[in-house]
């Protein structure tokens, strides 16, 4: 069994529907998606050599399996710029995630204005689809989002980039580098692939996935499961 | 667990016929020589009435078979009590009894070899009782095992203008022209709105077929029928939702780039999983995954009937533009205006012309006149030549990859559709030609349509919409574009 089946067969034989931020990303990373640095501990003393390997400024987050929207429940410190800071966040968070079973993820905080997003759903009567659109705050405000079936092609995948309705945002504006489309068009075809090799993921969220300068970096995500029937 | 599979379905992979059995018999359904008429009646309160009054007035040239137990002749046609008492094959039988009959009815078909049936009766899957469900089933059954190809049930028929064959419950559909379009659709209620605005402008049709339920006939089977019907050059889809579309994208793709198909698909509220615990998966809306499907399989989703019809008359006149830069020549600056925003919100771009078109342009108008893109054409229209010259350097034009030609009728311009006509008619199309020549009724009409007839032009009704069947064509070739 390669690293992707584990990972998911673990969630499924512990009766989860999703995977933890943590395991969606080494799935992610192991579709050659790129994801943000990261160390996921459960103790004090892990916390301390992981802050050193990642280096401020750094994101705290709680991780924890069906643990969607964190931001929403607090469970996110993001900026992170020293010790001091560090060791606040991380005794306010482990108070609200004690006795879940979770751990905290420290994470390098990935600087970019464009937040984007791409998905996977599986359709009922379409199979495996690939989404892109606008990320973080705005995804569901303004709903700018487009669809194809997988298997996509480089042409298709070209096309979401330019069909939604701010595509001017992945071009050079406000000093920004144009966004290296090569790239988000890998990520598109490959996160449609993950739903065509594995019938249990249901859905796939890379949100926000960050445009940091050109590079765009997954810096959450979600898989959702549906154990087969 | 999958159903266990018994024998029939064995012999019939997914419960469809083998294709090439399938087009085989769709052929003599839509190109029968003896067409029964089961369930034929005189009493104009029934169904069989209408059917028989299509077929009989829309000038079938076949033998018309009306098949009812109690009636000696139908509208003057000897009848018979069944369909197996006819002593000559039948290619396609149009049955109307109510839903209960039906099984009996396609025993009988079975028996006699019937190649294709039009199953108008409703009463099947579309009602609330699972009985309807049950006897779909049952009925399926039947045609399926015997490659019977079945239009409907629940349906109004089909009609085949090139074979004068209106097998459908409304006489009217034979008022249609012939023509090179199709339409397939899951709506009567659309077929019928789409025919009379075809009436209207005078577009010609091959077909016009209601699928109704889609007993074994569904979409993807038609438009592999159509990609090699020679009747049909643009395939016009209107649906609401299938059970498998990606078998229609499968059957698109195959034909990707033989002839255009465009879609117009209704049902757009439907949002997707509210309860889903991803953004993606609440987002995902099945018509937004219907629009990038299709795209992908290279069909065109356009939003409106009017847009269906209209994109569809282009394709069939026009060629695809090269690129996406447009030129506007118009009678008057308003109407320039209007189809200048329209091409520029829609992904369009106004050419600007070469110098020597723009000093062509420079010498034949006055200053006065909007000289660059959009052309106001305006004072020129009492002067041949500089019609002549002006449209004719701009057809030229290399950086000009389409056209749109707009006049309002006044009445000191009455005579300038003369010289656009000369100018239509010896371009031929080279590049996309779309005009809104606009006038009140029983003034250009017929130089218009003639010019539509000989291949010259395709003129719609207002600016914008001109503007947008040009924008349709365009979309199309960058979907064509691998």
């Amino acid at each position: 069994m390669g690293e992707k089946e584990k990972i998911i067969e673990q969630a499924l034989s512990e009766g989860r529907n999703t995977l933890s931020e943590y395991e969606s990303k080494r799935l992610l990373h192991a579709y050659d998606i790129p994801v943000t640095n990261e160390v996921l501990v459960r103790g004090y003393d892990d916390f301390k050599g992981a802050i050193q390997k990642v280096g401020f400024p750094l994101v705290i987050k709680a991780c924890a399996p069906d643990l969607a929207h964190k931001t929403e429940q607090g469970l996110v410190r993001v900026d992170i710029r020293n010790e001091e800071e560090a060791q606040q966040a991380y005794e306010e968070i482990m108070l609200k995630v004690q006795g879940s079973g979770g751990g905290i993820l420290v994470q390098e905080m990935v600087k970019g204005h464009r937040e984007l997003m791409v998905g996977m759903t599986r359709d009922a009567q379409f199979g495996p689809c690939v989404m892109f659109g606008l990320g973080g705050i705005f995804t569901e405000i303004l709903k700018d989002v487009v669809f194809r079936v997988a298997p996509i092609e480089r042409k298709d995948a070209l096309e979401m980039t330019r069909e939604i309705k701010a595509h001017k945002i992945l071009g050079e504006v406000r000093g920004m580098p144009p966004a290296d489309i090569d790239e988000l068009v890998r990520i598109l075809i490959n996160v449609g692939q993950m739903g065509l090799d594995h019938e249990p993921i249901k859905e796939v969220d890379i949100n926000p996935l960050i445009l940091s300068g050109s590079k765009p970096i997954a810096a959450d995500a979600l898989v959702v499961l549906a154990p087969p029937t | 667990m999958p159903h266990a599979l018994s024998p029939e379905t064995l012999l019939i992979p997914g419960g469809y016929m083998p294709e090439a059995k399938l087009l085989e018999n769709l052929k003599y359904l839509f190109n029968p020589r003896t067409v029964a008429v089961i369930g034929a009646s005189d009493n104009p309160n029934k169904l069989g009435a209408h059917v028989m009054k299509s077929l009989t007035q829309g000038g079938f040239e076949g033998r018309i078979l009306p098949v009812n137990p109690s009636a000696k002749t139908i509208m003057g046609i000897e009848a018979m009590g069944s369909v197996v008492d006819s002593s000559i094959p039948i290619d396609l039988a149009v049955v109307v009894v109510p839903a209960q009959f039906v099984p009996a009815v396609f025993e009988q078909c079975v028996s006699k070899n019937v190649r294709g049936i039009v199953l108008i009766t409703a009463g099947f899957k579309e009602i609330d009782d699972p009985q309807g469900a049950k006897l779909q089933e049952k009925v399926r059954r039947l045609a399926t095992k015997a490659a019977i190809p079945v239009i409907g049930p629940n349906t109004f028929g089909m009609i085949n203008l090139n074979r004068n064959l209106n097998a459908s419950f409304t006489p009217q559909f034979s008022l249609l022209q012939k023509g090179k379009l199709t339409l397939v659709s899951q709506s009567g209620g659309m077929s019928h709105l789409l025919a009379f605005m075809a009436m209207k402008q005078e577009v010609g049709f091959s077909k016009v077929v209601g699928l109704g339920n889609r007993l074994n006939v569904d979409f993807p089977d038609m438009v592999s029928y159509l990609m090699e019907d020679p009747d049909t050059e643009v395939i016009m889809l209107y649906l609401e939702g299938l059970d498998q579309p990606r078998r229609l994208l499968e059957a698109a793709s195959r034909g990707r780039g033989k002839k255009p198909i465009i879609a117009y698909k209704t049902g757009r509220a439907e949002s997707g999983d509210r309860a889903s615990l991803s953004h993606t998966g609440s987002l995902a809306g099945n018509h937004d995954i219907y629009r990038g499907g299709f795209r992908q399989a290279g069909i065109l989703c356009l939003d409106s009937s009017e847009a269906l019809l209209d994109t569809a008359r282009a394709m069939l006149m026009c060629p695809p533009p090269k690129g996406r830069k447009v030129a506007i020549l118009s009678g008057q600056a308003g109407p320039a205006m209007a189809a200048g925003d329209f091409c520029e919100a829609n992904g369009l771009e106004i050419a600007a012309f070469d110098s020597g078109t723009q000093k062509v342009i420079n010498e034949l108008l006055p200053p006065l006149a909007l000289r660059t893109n959009p052309v106001d054409l305006g004072p020129a229209w009492y002067d041949a030549r500089a019609i002549a010259g002006i449209v004719g350097a701009v057809m030229e034009d290399k950086n000009v990859d389409a056209i749109l030609l707009l006049m309002m009728f006044a009445s000191a311009n009455r005579g300038a559709i003369a010289s656009v006509s000369d100018l239509a008619l010896r371009w031929k199309q080279q590049k996309p030609l779309i005009t809104c020549l606009a006038a009140p009724q029983g003034i250009w009409e017929k130089q218009v349509k003639e010019l539509e007839q000989s291949g010259a032009l395709t003129n719609l009704p207002t600016p914008e919409r001109a503007a947008q069947a040009l924008v349709n064509l365009w979309e199309y070739r960058k979907i064509m574009e691998k």
